[in-house]
């Protein structure tokens, strides 16, 4: 809260009438201490305050906000009441009162009691086992959307399906608390919460299967070539790899060689290739490459 | 003959520079320079995530332009002003005063600004960013044509920028006792 009066102190340019500048400088200085008005010390973003005025007649106020600018006729002597609409808004206000000349006073209004949180999750599908590869920022708001900068503490909670929820306390720092933390072994939605006293939100991260692992595969002759299939397709951690997941069967047959790209279908891959003689198959998908298949020449 | 001529080119010649010391005095662009905030950022502190050199630049080219078209904008009453370079909650506030200071007849300016930007959080994804601005700034408020308030103002903001598409737009502009 700070006080001054309005008039410039700027205009005196010649060196003589610099200190006589001063002078009346600090005197308008001391003269705003007893400024007419008397400003709230504790306001509180969404609840009404009054300024007290002193002195007798008629005079303007004038309310400058982050988010209001009023005017209003008043009574010197009497207090001005400001209503809780406004003063919604958090941050630094100034005062002004004009009667003849004008004095002003400057004052602050704090956010109220956290009423919402932002919930930031990513990312919103990560593959198991990725280390520290989910985070979460929650920024505290009150019912005005003014940040909450007074500490208060954050409790998130993961749940994932088939494992026991885990939680950390943050407390904030100037309105924001996060968390990193790595995705589970399993495939499965992976319930986050963010809750401040009884403001909770929600988030869901779709936990999904790495890159195939141990891929193994089988083979016969057919009247049309050779078909191949591979064993049920999963990650390390035994998750099922989702559809589509691309799966390449190489077959070599003396100097020859030939590619097939066969997409996952409910957890397995399957090609049919074209071959006569001896051949040797083999797949691969991402970085995992699986047996070798020997099938003999056709008769 | 040879004198007069000597007179003359020394008479062009100071003319030519009067203009050009003229036209440079009366370049909008010279004063837009002089008036415009000057903006520092210290990305030294940030946490998680550390500031990228370009981020830094953007976020310092962004906030200056948002708070050289936030003056333009109560100087003249128009929000218009105020579009594409504050979003959500800053917006709606700025807006909010713009169209109070129109019903009044207020209008306010935010000269010589100066703003220390301080990067305290930078997600780690890089979504959203939380400055500290010490702004200092000389603010007026006037009532018409009459000055009724004019100060050299210390103003300590939290500062919330998230990116947008090609800048990055502040969406909380919270001023507070300190930090």
């Amino acid at each position: 809260m700070s006080s001054s009066i309005n008039t410039a102190c700027k205009s005196h340019n010649v060196h003589g009438a610099l200190v006589t500048g001063v002078f009346i400088c600090l005197a308008m200085v001391a003269v705003a201490q007893d400024a007419p008005l008397r400003v709230p010390s504790n306001a509180v973003a969404g609840q009404a305050a009054s300024i007290a005025t002193t002195g007798s007649g008629s005079a303007t106020f004038y309310l400058r906000g982050p988010s209001i600018s009023l005017k209003r006729d008043v009574e010197l002597g009497q207090n001005i009441d400001l209503s809780a609409k406004e003063l919604q808004t958090s941050g630094d206000y100034v005062a002004i009162l004009c009667a003849g000349s004008c004095s002003s006073a400057r004052f602050f209004v704090a956010p109220g009691k956290p009423a919402t949180l932002t919930f930031l999750v990513h990312p919103s599908r990560a593959p198991v086992g990725l280390n520290d590869g989910i985070n979460g920022v929650a920024l505290t708001f009150d019912q005005f959307h003014n940040l909450v900068l007074a500490p208060a503490t954050v409790q998130f909670e993961l749940t994932a399906k088939g494992s026991t929820p885990t939680s950390r306390n943050v407390q904030t720092h100037d309105g924001i608390a996060w968390f990193r933390t790595s995705s589970g072994k399993s495939a499965g939605a992976l319930q986050i919460s963010a809750s401040l006293n009884d403001v909770v939100a929600r988030r869901v991260v779709q936990q999904v299967a790495s890159d195939p692992c141990n891929l193994r595969i089988k083979g016969q002759r057919t009247a049309k070539g050779i078909l191949v299939e591979t064993e049920p397709v999963r990650d390390c951690s035994g998750n099922p790899v989702p559809d589509g997941t691309i799966v390449t069967f190489t077959a070599k047959d003396g100097h020859e060689v030939s590619f097939v790209d066969a997409p996952v279908k409910q957890d397995i891959a399957r090609a049919t290739m074209v071959a006569k003689g001896s051949v040797v198959v083999s797949a691969a998908s991402g970085v995992a490459t699986g047996n070798e298949l020997r099938l003999g020449g056709q008769e | 003959m040879k004198q007069d001529y000597s007179y003359m080119k020394h008479h062009v010649r100071m003319r030519v520079s009067a203009m050009i010391l003229l036209a440079l005095l009366s370049s909008p662009t010279l004063f837009a320079a002089d008036n415009a905030p000057q903006v520092t950022l210290d990305a030294s502190k940030t946490s998680p995530r550390s500031v990228e050199a370009l981020t830094q630049r953007a976020i310092v080219r962004d906030y200056k332009f948002a708070w050289t078209n936030l003056d333009a904008a109560m100087e003249s009453n128009s929000a218009g002003l105020l579009n594409s370079l504050f979003a959500g909650t800053a917006n709606d506030s700025l807006r909010g005063t713009v169209s109070s200071q129109q019903r009044t007849g207020m209008t306010s300016r935010y000269l010589n600004q100066r703003h220390k930007l301080e990067a305290v959080f930078y997600a780690p994804v890089g979504d959203v960013i939380e400055l500290h601005d010490t702004a200092e700034y000389d603010f007026e408020i006037h009532d018409g044509d009459k000055t009724i308030h004019n100060e050299h103002a210390i103003v300590h903001y939290v500062v919330l920028m998230t990116p947008g598409a090609d800048r990055w737009v502040i969406r909380q502009l919270q001023a507070v006792p300190q930090f």
